[in-house]
C-alpha cells in the first residue's frame, strides 16, 4: 500500500515535468499545419534490401495536415546529390479510410519537388506522395527529407522526416541498375538457361563480389607451391637414396599422399589439428594442406626427371672430377628443371584448382564466395563466374604448357626458330643432321644399304652392370 | 645408380705386386721393343695396369689378368672385336667401371679402394671422350669446356673462358662457342668433348671409340683433331678405336684384346703388317 503511494507519487512527478516540457514546446508544436509521419524508399539493391543511391527508386512520403488547417503546395527537399529529375508522382489523400478526391501537379527540380494542389487539402486529411523515379544522393548514408509547405499563412518549413538509411552507389550498383531496366536483359533472363546460368546482372555481381575469394585461391597456391616444390626435391632426392630406410621413408610419404583423396587429408588437417588443441589459422592451414599434398605429386615428378637423364650425363661430369654435388646442381638438376617445367606447371594448375576443395572447411576462397552467393541468389551465375577466374589462371597456363613443350620438342631436335644460323651451319657440313641419335644413324645406314660403323664392344657387359 | 657404382663389386685387395721404381724397371725393359714411344731412362709409366679383373655380377669375367703400361705422351691404340673388354679397360682406368681385383696406379699411385672424394680428385687427372659425347646440352660449347675448370680446377671466370677459346679454337670450333650442343653436328659435338677434355690437362686421356657414333664424312675431323693432339702435343692418349688407319699412323704402340685378355702388343706396323697370333690376324682379316 505504502509502496503503491510512493509509486503514485512518482508517476505524477514524471508526468509533471513532461508536461512542462511539452507547454514549453507547444508554440512550435502548434505552429505546424502539416506533421510528417514517414518517409520511406523502396529498396534497389539487386538480390537485396538496401537503398542505394544515384539509382533511381521511389520515395513514399506521408503527412498529416492537422486540425484548422488546409495546405495548398508541399515542397520536399533532398540533401546536394539527391533528384527528383524526371519523376512522376502520384498524389494520395485519406480521410479516415475513404479516398478523397484531391489533384495535385508535381514540378519536379534538382532536388525539390514541388506539389500543389488544384484545392487545398483540408484539415485531417492523410496526405501521401509517391514519387517514382527519385534518386539519392550517390555518397549514400542517412538521408533527410525536409521541405516547405505553404497553408493559409504562407510557407512553413516541413519537418524533417526520419533518416533513410541509403547506401553509396558504385559503379557495379550502377552498372546492375542499367541491366535492370535493359529490355535486352530481360529477354535474356526469360530464357531459363540462360537466366538460371548467365544472368547478366548476376554475372557483374559476382565478378566484383568474388574477387577475394579469387585472391585467396592465388595467394594460397603462390605460397604453397614454393614450400611444394623445396619439399617435393627433399622427397625426390630420399627417394633415390643409397640407404634403403631413406628411400622407404620417401615413398611411404609419397604413397599415402598420392594414394589418398585432398578432400581426406583436408578433413583430418582441419579437424585433427584442432582436437589435438593445436589451432592455426584456417588459410595457414590451407597454404599447408596444399603444399604437402602437392610436394609428394612433385617428389614424383622430380624423381623421374632425375632420373631420366641418361647415365653418359654422370659419366662425363665424374670424368672431369666432379663430385656428387656438383654433378647433381651443376648438370642433372639444371637439365632436370627443363625437362619438368611442363610438368610441373601442369601440377601447379591442379593444385590451383583442388584449393576450392578449402570451401569445406570454411576457407573463404573462391568457391566458398561462390556457393555463398548462389545460396542468396538462388541462381548458379555465380558458379559460372567462379569457373571463370579458374580459367582466366589455368587457360593460360596450359597454353604456356604446350608453348614450352613445343620449344623442347623443337631443342631437342637441333634448335629453336632462333637457331637458324646454327642449323644452316649444320646442314652445310655435310648434310648432316644435327643431333641424329647413334641409333637413327644406323636406322639411316640400313636403309641406305650401308653398313653402320661397328657396334660398340663392351656395350652389353657395361649395360648389364648399370640394370 | 650413380651412389651405387661405388660400392658394387667386392675388391680383393692384394698389394700391388712390386714397388714403383722395380716395376718402372721391368716394365721399361718390356715395351721398348714394343712401343714408338721415345722412352727416357728411369722413366715410371704414367698408367700401370697389374692383374686387371673384372667380372659384372660375379658371372659374366670381361677382364682377365690385364697388364699395361703407358708412358708420358705415349699414343696407345686399343683394337679388338666386339665385346673383348677395350671399352671395359679404358673405362676402369677412371673407375667408372670398379674392378674387380688388379691394381691401376696413375704416376705410381694407386687409384682402386679409394673414397668417392679421393677418386673425385683422381679423375682430374684422367680426361675421358665418349663414344656418345655426353655434352652437358643445357650449356653452350664454351660453358662445356668452362665447367670442368671452375668447378674442379676452381679457375676464375676469365681464366677459364681463356681457356676454353683457346682449346675450342684447337679444335676448329671457335666460331661455335656460343651454340648449344643440340645446335651442333655429331662430329662439332665430339670435337667439344675432346676440347672439354683437354682444357682439364689430365695426365692422361682416354677415347672410347670416339668415332664410332658419327656419320663416315664427319669421322675424318674428329680424327684430324686427335691426329694435332697427338702429333703437336705431348698429351698421353690410350684409344679404343676401329679406325685402322689412324691406329696405324698415329700409334705408338698397337694393343690387341679378345675375350678380355690382351692377345697381342707391339708396334703398330708390327702388329698390322705381321700379327703372331691367330687371332689378331682373324680379326684384321675380317676388318681388312
Amino acid at each position: 500500500m505504502r509502496h503503491g503511494c510512493t509509486c503514485g507519487r512518482g508517476r505524477a512527478w514524471v508526468l509533471a515535468i513532461l508536461l512542462a516540457c511539452v507547454l514549453a514546446l507547444l508554440p512550435s508544436v502548434d505552429a505546424l499545419a502539416l506533421t510528417t509521419n514517414k518517409a520511406t524508399a523502396r529498396p534497389n539493391e539487386d538480390g537485396g534490401s538496401g537503398v542505394i543511391g544515384g539509382i533511381a527508386t521511389r520515395l513514399t512520403w506521408e503527412g498529416t495536415v492537422e486540425e484548422g488547417e488546409e495546405v495548398s503546395e508541399v515542397t520536399l527537399t533532398l540533401p546536394e546529390g539527391g533528384s527528383f529529375d524526371g519523376t512522376s508522382t502520384k498524389v494520395t489523400a485519406l480521410e479516415g479510410l475513404s479516398r478523397a478526391k484531391v489533384e495535385g501537379e508535381a514540378t519536379p527540380a534538382g532536388n525539390r519537388l514541388t506539389v500543389s494542389f488544384s484545392q487545398p487539402v483540408s484539415a485531417g486529411m492523410l496526405l501521401r506522395l509517391e514519387v517514382e523515379g527519385m534518386t539519392f544522393p550517390s555518397a549514400g548514408g542517412d538521408v533527410v527529407v525536409g521541405g516547405t509547405y505553404l497553408d493559409q499563412s504562407g510557407e512553413r518549413p516541413l519537418a524533417d522526416s526520419k533518416p533513410i538509411r541509403t547506401i553509396a552507389n558504385t559503379p557495379l550498383q550502377m552498372m546492375v541498375a542499367t541491366l535492370d531496366q535493359s529490355p535486352a536483359v530481360e529477354a535474356w533472363n526469360a530464357n531459363p538457361f540462360l537466366g538460371m546460368f548467365f544472368k547478366p546482372q548476376l554475372l557483374v555481381t559476382a565478378l566484383f563480389s568474388l574477387v577475394p575469394g579469387w585472391l585467396l585461391c592465388l595467394l594460397i597456391v603462390v605460397i604453397a607451391y614454393p614450400f611444394a616444390i623445396v619439399l617435393g626435391l627433399l622427397f625426390a632426392f630420399m627417394k633415390i637414396s643409397r640407404y634403403r630406410p631413406v628411400r622407404l621413408v620417401a615413398t611411404l610419404y609419397v604413397n599415402v599422399l598420392r594414394g589418398t583423396p585432398l578432400f581426406l587429408q583436408i578433413y583430418i588437417m582441419f579437424f585433427g589439428l584442432p582436437m589435438m588443441n593445436v589451432n592455426i589459422n584456417n588459410n595457414v592451414l590451407g597454404v599447408l594442406v596444399i603444399a604437402i599434398n602437392a610436394s609428394a605429386y612433385l617428389a614424383e615428378i622430380f624423381r623421374a626427371g632425375i632420373q631420366s637423364i641418361p647415365l653418359g650425363q654422370y659419366e662425363a661430369a665424374s670424368s672431369i672430377g666432379m663430385s656428387y654435388f656438383q654433378t647433381m646442381f651443376s648438370i642433372i638438376l639444371p637439365q632436370t628443371v627443363r625437362r619438368v617445367i611442363p610438368t610441373v606447371t601442369s601440377d601447379f594448375i591442379t593444385s590451383y584448382k583442388d584449393t576450392s576443395l578449402l570451401s569445406s572447411v570454411g576457407v573463404m576462397e573462391l568457391m566458398m564466395f561462390s556457393k555463398n552467393l548462389t545460396s542468396v541468389s538462388g541462381n548458379m551465375t555465380p558458379y559460372v563466374a567462379a569457373a571463370l577466374f579458374y580459367l582466366v589462371v589455368t587457360l593460360p597456363l596450359i597454353k604456356a604448357v604446350t608453348i614450352i613443350e613445343n620449344r623442347m620438342a623443337n631443342a631437342e631436335r637441333g634448335g629453336g626458330p632462333q637457331h637458324h644460323k646454327g642449323k644452316a651451319a649444320a646442314a652445310q657440313e655435310g648434310g648432316e643432321s644435327a643431333g641424329e641419335k647413334p641409333s637413327e644413324r644406323v636406322m639411316r645406314a640400313e636403309a641406305l644399304g650401308t653398313d653402320p660403323a661397328p657396334a660398340p664392344s663392351s656395350m652389353a657387359p657395361s649395360l648389364a652392370s648399370e640394370v | 645408380m650413380f651412389a651405387k657404382r661405388q660400392d658394387s663389386a667386392t675388391r680383393v685387395d692384394t698389394p700391388p705386386a712390386m714397388d714403383a721404381a722395380e716395376a718402372a724397371r721391368i716394365a721399361f725393359e718390356h715395351d721398348l721393343p714394343l712401343s714408338k714411344h721415345h722412352f727416357v731412362e728411369g722413366e715410371h709409366p704414367v698408367v700401370r695396369i697389374e692383374h686387371l679383373n673384372k667380372t659384372f655380377d660375379g658371372v659374366t669375367t670381361v677382364l682377365r689378368d690385364v697388364n699395361l703400361n703407358v708412358w708420358n705422351g705415349e699414343i696407345v691404340v686399343v683394337l679388338g672385336p666386339s665385346g673383348s673388354g677395350k671399352s671395359t679397360m679404358l673405362r676402369c682406368i677412371n673407375l667408372l667401371e670398379t674392378p674387380t681385383a688388379g691394381h691401376i696406379l696413375i704416376d705410381d699411385d694407386e687409384i682402386t679402394g679409394k673414397s668417392a672424394r679421393e677418386v673425385a680428385r683422381m679423375r682430374r687427372d684422367v680426361g675421358m671422350v665418349f663414344q656418345s659425347f655426353n655434352l652437358f646440352p643445357h650449356l653452350t660449347a664454351k660453358e662445356n669446356v668452362m665447367i670442368g675448370q671452375t668447378k674442379v680446377l676452381k679457375k676464375g671466370k676469365d681464366e677459364a673462358e681463356a681457356e676454353a677459346i683457346k682449346q675450342l679454337t684447337a679444335v676448329g670450333l671457335a666460331d661455335r662457342a656460343d651454340y648449344k650442343p643440340p645446335q651442333l653436328s655429331g662430329g662439332q659435338q665430339q670435337r667439344v668433348a675432346i676440347a672439354r677434355a683437354v682444357a682439364m690437362h689430365p695426365k692422361v686421356l682416354l677415347f672410347d671409340e670416339p668415332t664410332s657414333a658419327l656419320d663416315p664424312e664427319l669421322v675424318r675431323d674428329v680424327l684430324g683433331v686427335m691426329r694435332d693432339l697427338a702429333l703437336h702435343g705431348d698429351m698421353t692418349m690410350i684409344v679404343v678405336t676401329h679406325e685402322m688407319g689412324f691406329a696405324r699412323d698415329v700409334g705408338d704402340r698397337a694393343v690387341f684384346m679378345e675375350g678380355g685378355v690382351v692377345v697381342e702388343q707391339g708396334l703398330p706396323e708390327e702388329v698390322f703388317d705381321n700379327p703372331r697370333h691367330q687371332r689378331t690376324r682373324q680379326f684384321l682379316g675380317s676388318i681388312g
